[in-house]
């Protein structure tokens, strides 16, 4: 088994430039997940480690060896395709065993290994037939299955569970994540479902237009997400954003629009003394956003009005779309409090969790 | 989902009977005259001249042993004729299916240049082709010659056959050949082993225009071939070369002409029209 | 499995580069060999004078061929037949083919014997297609078409043998074999538009004049263009109908260049002039195709 090294990748595709200075480590056995909007990069990033696309400047490594110029087959890694791409006049016996017997590997063996990642995958009784009478789900293993067998360095994944239906999408999930602790192969998994990214991945890699947004692991692209696009990308429903102004009243600083005056907690109070009296932009995720309890007089720090303009009951919770002046929120709320449409409630917001970015750059302020 | 055909019957163009009327028209310009050839080939000599025409008659075969045993030109075309078209197809498919994957699939350098030059020499007209063709091939001494005659069916059925299973290759994902990549396949292997078999019914498709194209074929035909290798196609004008016209043994060498045809668009109708609307309707 | 990636061994790129090449190879050079060498050789042709039946005089002679054909009343009007048919087949095929591909859209029963029925012509072969014509359905009394226009009291027409007849006749011949092309791409076409816009037109338009008009023809444009490029490259290759139909004749009327340069090459075996015939048509068809594809660009792009 190996880890990936990518320094400095770019790749450009006549004038399109699909991957822009791309550099990561990947430990051996890690499960690294590669998400982004569709379009950003994801899938020439994986075709570059797999040798299916060619590198315009940049090193990459599998193991310790450099493999700009080496063949896919040559990569000793596996990868599963969004579409699974079984060879459709093949049995899947002999889809899973095709590398193999493209290897000359002993009959015998083959069928030893073949027959024994069939029962990992639960998969013994389909061997003789053929992809077009599968199940998507049963097609996803056998996409899994062919990749295993070899018992590659590193297994690459495009997307792999996003033509199944939602629930299978789940149960897969969790399988997924235990072959890989059975297993420890460093897993390289692309998918553009934040939630698949977050549930999956022992470190994220959020990418835009190309570019490495952050790289860390999912509570910290949760909870410190370094700009605006991290922040907004990650996380359903996405993070409230308020564009408000910095003001600083009696030595606290606050986060002001017309209607709302929420105070920055003192202790990310130093890194947005630089923006006092200038634009930027609040961000609270809607689980950030409580019905306040008790009558304390309005002006309180961290609270403001608006009023209840639709609600989506989730069944486990609600999600309250409300309103102040001209900013839109929504709140995730516990499912026993009772509100109503048109009714002004007012609302705490826990300002600890909160983020504020600059306007012009985007970057987390804090 | 809504239902389609209420959809459809509220937009009308023509009201159902005029329709039909229509249809019925139709139908007979284009079935009738395959229809009375095959009738005619039946008749008795004296029930094809007659007035009114006659719909019903006893059928005899006479005009088709007239045709067969009687002239051996007929026999002998025909057996050339099965001779050229197999060959041309199997020729055609042997270096068309392979170009036609590589168009769809590779980037190398000249791609396009090469396409556009493969469809330009299908635009070629037949009469610019044959008149040096003539030329060469009398001056090596091989007029009538199945090579010859072979070689120049192909430049009709190769290009439009690389075309073809362009259509048909690219239907296939691209991430087939890249998995058996990584699987250690080489291109050759990939080819043979995984996109060949997916591919057969547009191999299949692409042989059926390659066998019609020859099997039909006239002008070179005519051009090229002397007693030996003539083709039934141009066989057949020796029944209506005087005006004393032999109608019974021409139909019966016509329809001889038309069966394979005829039996293969009932088979493969759908796939056919399919093949030779796809370019038109794709962009 | 080997960990270690042999130098001599190449990119995937590139092997598939290599792979393209040994592919598209045997069917290039073919082509090159049999299709391309004939048609410079048929220009270098046209340069000599290569009259088999007197080949004492051959030998080059310039611009020669081409002099003599600016004098040619037979070429110059086999040139006019030639538009004539050309332009006339294709404006027939698509008018006629637009017509009933607009009448039998759409959920029509019957679709099957139909596509039969209209499939057949396409794939006959032109030299029985021409001589049924001639035969069976063109022949004065005995022929069907020639019955059935006395029974309607138009009499018996001399379909073959006057030569405006004769012209009709071809054309008719073309236009019956090859609409069903039109045909049956307008009908796929039509049938995979988007019904939305149809459904609009509905509520918008007064008459459905106005809704072919307005909203379904443009839709159709691109599928019109197709059809007037493939059927325009078609006709200018017509040749076994018409040579068994009227065999060009009777005298001139029906022969088109095509003709005319078989005749004069395989009749009077007068290659050298024949073969200038054959770059006259070629440059024709090759300036048609380039003006259609430069056409069909900026309607696309
Ligand atoms: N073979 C290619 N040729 C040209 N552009 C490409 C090619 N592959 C990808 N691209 C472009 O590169 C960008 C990234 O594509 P991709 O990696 O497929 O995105 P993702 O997988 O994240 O959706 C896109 O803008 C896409 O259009
Ligand atoms: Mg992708």
């Amino acid at each position: 088994m190996a880890g990936v090294i990518l320094k400095a990748v770019f790749k450009t595709f006549g004038k399109t430039t699909a991957i822009k200075n791309f550099s990561l480590e990947i430990d051996d056995g890690e499960f690294v997940v590669l998400v982004g909007p569709s379009g950003c990069g994801k899938s020439t990033m994986l075709r570059l480690i797999a040798g299916l696309e060619t590198a315009s400047s940049g090193e990459i490594y599998i193991g310790d060896q450099l493999v700009n110029e080496v063949h896919p087959r040559d990569r000793d890694i596996s990868m599963v395709f969004q579409n699974y791409a079984l060879y459709p006049r093949m049995t899947v016996y002999e889809n899973m065993s095709f590398s193999l017997r493209m290897r000359k590997i002993p009959k015998a063996e083959i069928e030893r290994i073949v027959r024994q990642t069939a029962d990992l995958l639960r998969i013994g009784q389909l061997l003789d037939r053929k992809p077009g009478q599968l199940s998507g789900g049963q097609r996803q293993r056998v996409a899994l299955g062919r990749s295993i067998v070899r018992n590659p360095q590193v297994f690459l994944f495009d997307e792999p569970l996003s033509n199944l239906d939602a629930k299978l999408r789940i149960a897969m999930r969790a399988e997924l994540l235990l072959l890989h602790q059975r297993l420890k192969t460093t897993i390289i998994y692309v998918t553009h479902d934040q939630l698949e990214a977050m549930t999956m991945g022992n470190r994220i890699v959020v990418m835009k237009d190309g570019l490495i947004q952050q790289v860390d692991a999912p509570d910290a692209v949760y909870d410190q997400p370094l700009n605006r696009f991290v922040a907004g990308f990650i996380g359903s429903p996405t993070m409230n954003f308020i564009d408000c102004r910095v003001v600083s009243e009696k030595g606290d600083l606050y986060a002001t629009t017309p209607g709302i005056r929420l105070k920055i907690p003192e202790s990310h109070a130093r890194h947005a003394e630089k923006y006092i009296d200038q634009e930027a932009i609040l961000g609270i995720r809607p689980e950030h956003l409580t019905v306040s309890t008790n009558n304390r007089h309005l002006d309180a720090a961290d609270r403001f009005k608006a009023v209840v303009r639709v609600i989506e009951n989730a069944g486990s919770e609600k999600l309250v779309h409300i309103r102040n002046e001209n900013d839109t929120l929504v709140a995730r709320l516990e499912r026993h409090i009772r509100l109503k449409t048109e009714e002004t409630v007012d609302f705490t917001a826990r300002m600890d969790s909160a983020h504020l970015f600059d306007k012009q750059t985007e970057h987390t302020i804090f | 989902m809504t239902p389609y055909g209420q959809k459809s019957n509220r937009v009308k163009w023509i009201g159902a009977p005029v329709k039909y009327v229509l249809f019925t028209v139709m139908m007979l310009t284009w079935a009738f005259p395959v229809i009375w050839v095959i009738l005619t080939s039946f008749k008795a000599r004296t029930d094809i001249f007659t007035l009114p025409p006659r719909i019903f008659f006893n059928p005899t075969v006479e005009h088709y042993i007239e045709a067969f045993v009687r002239s051996s030109d007929i026999a002998r075309g025909t057996l050339n004729s099965i001779l050229v078209a197999t060959a041309t197809t199997v020729l055609t498919l042997l270096v068309a299916v392979p170009a036609g994957y590589a168009f769809s699939r590779v980037t190398f350098r000249f791609r396009n240049q090469l396409s556009f030059f493969a469809l330009m020499t299908q635009m070629a007209p037949p009469i610019g082709l044959i008149i040096p063709y003539f030329f060469i091939l009398s001056r090596t001494g091989m007029l009538d010659s199945y090579t010859g005659l072979i070689a120049i069916h192909m430049t009709l059925t190769v290009p439009f056959c690389i075309w073809l299973m362009i259509t048909y290759f690219q239907d296939l994902p691209v991430s087939l050949e890249e998995s058996a990549a990584i699987d250690g396949a080489s291109p050759f292997a990939a080819f043979f082993r995984v996109v060949l078999p997916s591919t057969w019914g547009g191999v299949g498709v692409t042989a059926i225009f390659a066998f019609i194209e020859s099997w039909n074929e006239f002008l070179y035909a005519v051009v090229l071939t002397g007693s030996r290798t003539k083709t039934v196609p141009v066989a057949i004008f020796s029944f209506l070369t005087t005006e004393e016209s032999l109608w019974g043994p021409f139909t019966a060498t016509g329809v001889t002409i038309m069966a394979p045809v005829i039996v293969v668009a009932l088979f493969a109708q759908r796939q056919m029209i399919k093949g030779m609307t796809l370019g038109a309707t794709k962009g | 499995m080997s960990k270690k990636a042999d130098p001599k061994k190449v990119r995937y790129e590139v092997q598939w580069e290599r792979f393209g090449y040994a592919m598209i190879s045997p069917s290039m050079i073919f082509l090159i060999l049999v299709a391309t060498l004939p048609l410079v050789s048929l220009l270098i042709m046209s340069f000599f004078r290569i009259d088999l039946t007197y080949p004492l005089d051959n030998g080059w002679v310039g611009f020669e061929n081409y002099l003599e054909m600016a004098k040619d009343e037979r070429f110059w009007y086999s040139i006019k037949l030639t538009a004539i048919y050309t332009i006339s087949t294709v404006f027939l095929q698509v008018a006629v083919g637009l017509a009933l591909a607009m009448a039998f859209f759409r959920g029509f029963r019957g679709q099957g014997v139909m596509r039969v029925s209209v499939l057949l012509p396409m794939i006959l072969a032109p030299v029985v297609v021409g001589l049924a014509w001639r035969t069976l359905i063109l022949t004065p009394e005995y022929g069907i078409l020639d019955y059935v226009s006395i029974l309607l009291g138009f009499g018996s027409k001399p379909w073959l043998v006057a030569p405006t007849w004769a012209m009709i006749s071809v054309i008719i011949i073309h236009t019956w074999q090859w609409t069903p092309f039109a045909f049956l791409v307008f009908l796929a076409s039509l049938n995979a538009m988007p019904q939305e816009p149809l459904e609009a037109a509905l509520l918008d338009t007064r008459s459905a004049w106005q809704r072919f008009r307005y909203i379904i023809l443009p839709m159709l444009q691109p599928a019109i263009i197709i059809v007037v490029i493939f059927r325009t490259m078609i006709a200018l290759r017509a040749f076994a109908a018409i040579f068994s139909a009227t065999g060009g004749g009777p005298g001139t009327a029906t022969e088109i260049l095509n003709l005319y340069a078989y005749r004069v090459s395989f009749n009077s075996l007068d290659l050298g002039y024949g073969a200038a015939l054959g770059t006259v048509l070629l440059l024709i068809t090759v300036g048609i195709s380039l003006f259609f594809f430069r056409m069909r660009r900026s309607s696309t792009g």
